[in-house]
């Protein structure tokens, strides 16, 4: 961060410098049932959103249409998958947030009441997440249901009774968590100040704010190049270089020992974003663009709160929508309907593309699948498209209320770094130095 | 049923070579019949963010931790490993959540047994794919000496092998026929 003589930053660059692992490199000639379960590895936060938007990128490139019901246990998982990640992004905002009339911050793990009910509500909420998600995607964490065609199996009625049991139960304690964490938010928006390292930091009215575009491809779920109307468009994104986009080698000259956990990098540390950058810069119609909860509102539900404030409402809205869809789709689903393809093509190398709308953003897959096998393969992940936008929300806000901005935007930064950069001809110029 | 009696849970990740044998034992763990309410969690990366939700000290008694750990043996070579022995901070995943912290707490109400399997080869931060020889070989061990920690008779589970229910992770990872 370059900040002034008032420690308001001017401008941010926030970025990856976790090593580039060529994912994309290493699931080229495999088949394409391994290469969602190679996506799903590639992050122990993301394994679900990985999966699907992989196992539906080879399926838009071999062209093969999945069953009504195969649809709707994905949809589930996708809705369970996003309501825990809410969930537990929970417990990593309320430290930044303040008891409403006090001047106390929220430790999550507190045993004190209100703070223990929140927590033990947030816990449930997961639960009741990761437990749907395991009976409609097979395991809770990496779901070993979903599969090129459709799924490996239906739910048996007992099975989807528990779910809409335990969808029923979320429904209510998600509307409360909802209501809870926006009047804390809420809270924190009304404050002037926020205490960092024993100083009260002013919180500037436009915290976050950033004048990039939203790009979002569902409410929910997703879209893909299957799709009769597809929302999201391979020639409208470019990845250019990073060292196009951030600054070039410098001195950090300012350092703060008292900011938590161990103070600030030493004055006198040298720094090069442009080559420490692990990530390309993705742009979307020639900008970095922002995506996540409320690039998905602001699409779709005509949702228009700037900020990181209106970020994490805008959050805290999905709650409700995720059990809505979970019931939904729940009276929809036939248990004895076929969740397989009766047909699965094995390609003829044509690009296929899937975008999943994971908790954290579009996950954009792309593929090309010839006789069974990946020919090429590429993974637009959701903090991928953030970084860069992020980085322009940083101007303007205390630097020490930068990581309240970062955390808005939840970000999963190690499978956001594997990269392929290509020149304004679009042609790959480099595999980036660490390969 | 919503909370198992136990949990079984195998960490790493198949893409840093040895580091997928825990979920390599779990795949093959789940071609087994096991009792209803024994519950095998492929965790791979995920334990510690994940996991401690899908347990209940009420109703789950034991958890069982499959995982790679250098005690300096030969590779391949299994040891149960006492979480008191876990050194602060010897768990953590890449957002840095520590597991030993969480599993000192749970030892009280749960009974926690942590087999460690010595890995021959872990790749990361490059990624490749596939257990080394010494260690695939220590798969069936793990699961006789999981299956005598709950209780099951091995040579019953066996007889009632059932075909993969669905590919699984770590052995879709290795591609069919290579695992």
């Amino acid at each position: 961060m370059k900040i002034n003589d008032e420690g308001i930053v001017e401008r941010g660059d926030w970025l990856s410098i976790t090593p580039v692992r060529g994912v994309e490199k290493l699931a080229l000639g495999k088949t394409m049932e391994q290469v969602p379960k190679i996506a799903s590895r590639v992050c122990g936060i993301c394994p679900i959103a990985h999966t699907l938007a992989a196992t539906e990128a080879m399926e838009a490139s071999i062209k093969c249409h999945i069953p009504k019901d195969a649809h709707l246990l994905r949809v589930i998982l996708q809705a369970a998958n996003r309501l825990h990640s809410i969930a537990l992004h929970n417990i990593l905002t309320l430290p930044d947030m303040y008891l409403p009339g006090t001047d106390t911050k929220i430790n999550p793990f507190s045993k004190e009441e209100p703070v223990r009910s929140v927590a033990k509500r947030i816990i449930r909420l997961r639960e009741i997440g990761q437990t749907i998600g395991a009976i409609a995607g097979g395991e809770a964490i990496h779901p070993s249901n979903p599969r090129v065609g459709g799924m490996y199996m239906n739910v048996s009625p007992r099975a989807k009774d528990k779910m809409y049991d335990l969808a029923k139960e979320g429904r209510t304690l998600a509307q409360e968590q909802s209501e809870f964490m926006i009047a804390v938010l809420r809270n924190f928006q009304r404050r002037d100040w926020a205490e960092v390292a024993g100083k009260q930091i002013p919180i500037p009215k436009n915290l976050g704010y950033h004048n990039q575009g939203y790009m979002a491809t569902d409410a929910i779920y997703g879209s893909s190049s299957l799709d009769e109307n597809p929302k999201w468009f391979p020639e409208r994104y470019i990845e250019t270089r990073p060292w196009d986009w951030y600054m070039g080698e410098v001195t950090i000259d300012f350092e703060d020992p008292t900011y938590p956990i161990g103070g600030t990098t030493k004055a006198g540390t040298k720094a090069n974003p442009q080559m420490q950058a692990c990530t390309g810069v993705p742009t979307y119609d020639g900008q970095p663009v922002e995506v996540g909860p409320r690039a998905r509102l602001v699409t779709f539900k005509n949702y228009d709160e700037k900020g990181t404030v209106g970020q994490q409402i805008a959050r805290q809205l999905e709650y409700p929508d995720t059990l809505y869809s979970i019931i939904k789709c729940l009276d929809e689903l036939n248990p004895s309907g076929k969740v397989l393809a009766d047909n699965i093509p094995q390609g003829d190398g044509s690009l296929g593309w899937a975008a999943n709308e994971a908790p954290r953003g579009t996950d954009v897959h792309l593929a090309r699948v010839k006789d069974g096998k990946l020919k090429w393969f590429e993974m637009l992940v959701p903090t991928t498209w953030n970084l860069p936008t992020c980085s322009r929300a940083l101007t303007g806000a205390p630097w020490q209320l930068a990581e309240i901005i970062v955390r808005g935007y939840d970000p999963c930064v190690s499978c956001a770094t594997h990269m392929i950069v290509v020149d304004e001809a679009n042609k790959i110029v480099a595999q980036k130095l660490i390969q | 049923m919503l909370y198992p009696k136990i949990v079984i849970t195998g960490c790493g990740n198949p893409l840093f070579a040895d580091d997928g044998f825990g979920p390599a034992v779990v795949e093959e763990l789940n071609t087994f019949h096991l009792p209803d309410d024994v519950k095998c969690v492929d965790a791979g990366l995920g334990g510690p963010h994940f996991v401690f939700t899908l347990l209940n000290p009420e109703e789950t008694k034991k958890l069982i931790i499959i995982d790679i750990a250098d005690f300096g043996g030969e590779p391949g070579e299994l040891r149960k490993i006492p979480v008191d022995d876990l050194p602060p901070g010897s768990y953590r995943d890449a957002h840095s959540w520590d597991l030993t912290e969480p599993l000192l707490r749970l030892k009280d109400d749960i009974e926690i047994t942590v087999i460690g399997c010595q890995p021959g080869r872990i790749s990361a931060p490059e990624f490749e794919i596939g257990l080394t020889e010494a260690v695939k070989n220590a798969i069936p061990k793990t699961i006789k000496l999981v299956l005598k920690e709950i209780g099951v008779d091995y040579g019953t589970a066996v007889i009632h092998q059932k075909e993969h229910r669905g590919r699984g992770a770590a052995e879709t990872c290795s591609g069919p026929g290579e695992a």
